[in-house]
């Protein structure tokens, strides 16, 4: 894997650069754009790390579908989705509580077993075993994941209609009519 | 450095940044977003794990984790859309009620 290290460099460099612009960018469309370019950095990432069903289902799934729908959504927005602008004290207890963040996570994988590849590691990580992997071990989850998109539609379904504004005028009431009656011509 | 501590680097970092921007926005918009951020950092970390261990479990659970963060945008945006039928000012703790 050490052959890899520079595209892995940019990757990583990529990935983390359009983080930062997501969460620092002012406008929305452009975080959105920034989300775009994360998560394309992402899928190279999952593609030199030897993953290429997770590399193409993330392009499919982020690239494709959510970022889209971000998009879609931030255009809905009233005003493009401006923001109140974030204080400086937001700005820095953010900072901070990241940096706190940070050095925990580097605590406990410095703390965790040493990474490396095992040699035997690499050989079977094809799209035929990750099959054999959700068909298998991961059967149930992967069932569960069809009613879990389903009830995901119908609930954004659900919450959308029950915020459907109240129309501002009282609908007329229909005039009484009389129940139709049934003449025998003579 | 080798390229695996490279990437758990990478991981740890996104996953913070995805912290911050949490923290820091209170447009709905804009939360969902960080939260993703830090849905991909995890899903990185998992990939990794998959490639050092050698375990096709750990990509298909990564699959797995794509599909629940597909639901949860579909959620978290149909809740930010209907929190802005209301309201234009966007900030979450003006949010006090689920019911229209």
């Amino acid at each position: 894997m050490s052959d890899l290290f520079a595209p892995l460099a940019v990757g990583c460099l990529v990935a983390v650069l359009s983080a930062l612009a997501v969460i620092l960018v002012r406008r929305p469309i452009y975080a959105a754009i920034a989300l775009l370019v994360h998560s394309l950095s992402l899928a190279a990432l999952f593609a030199l790390l030897a993953a290429p069903m997770v590399a193409v289902g993330q392009l499919i799934i982020y690239s494709g579908a959510i970022v889209v729908l971000f998009l879609f959504v931030v255009t809905l927005l009233p005003t493009g989705g401006r923001e109140l602008a974030p204080g400086s004290s937001r700005l820095v207890m953010a900072a901070v509580a990241a940096a706190a963040l940070l050095v925990a996570l580097f605590a406990s994988f410095a703390a965790s077993a040493p990474l490396a590849t095992a040699a035997s590691a690499v050989a079977d990580l094809g799209v035929a075993a990750v099959g054999r992997a959700l068909f298998g071990p991961l059967l149930v989850a992967f069932e569960l994941t069809a009613p879990l998109l389903l009830v995901a539609m119908v609930g954004a379904v659900v919450i959308w209609r029950r915020h459907e504004p109240r129309p501002r005028v009282a609908p007329k009431p229909q005039a009484a009519t009389e129940p139709r009656r049934l003449v025998m011509h003579q | 450095m080798s390229s695996e501590t490279l990437v758990l680097a990478t991981s740890a970092m996104l996953f913070a940044v995805g912290a911050a921007g949490a923290l820091l926005h209170r447009h709905p918009v804009a939360m969902l977003m960080a939260v993703e951020i830090m849905l991909n950092a995890a899903n990185l970390l998992i990939v990794l794990g998959a490639r050092v261990r050698g375990g096709a479990d750990a990509e298909a659970a990564a699959l797995i984790v794509l599909v629940l963060a597909a639901a949860e945008a579909v959620i978290g945006l149909a809740l930010a859309l209907a929190f802005f039928r209301r309201r234009t000012v966007p900030d979450v703790n003006e949010a006090a009620e689920i019911r229209g």
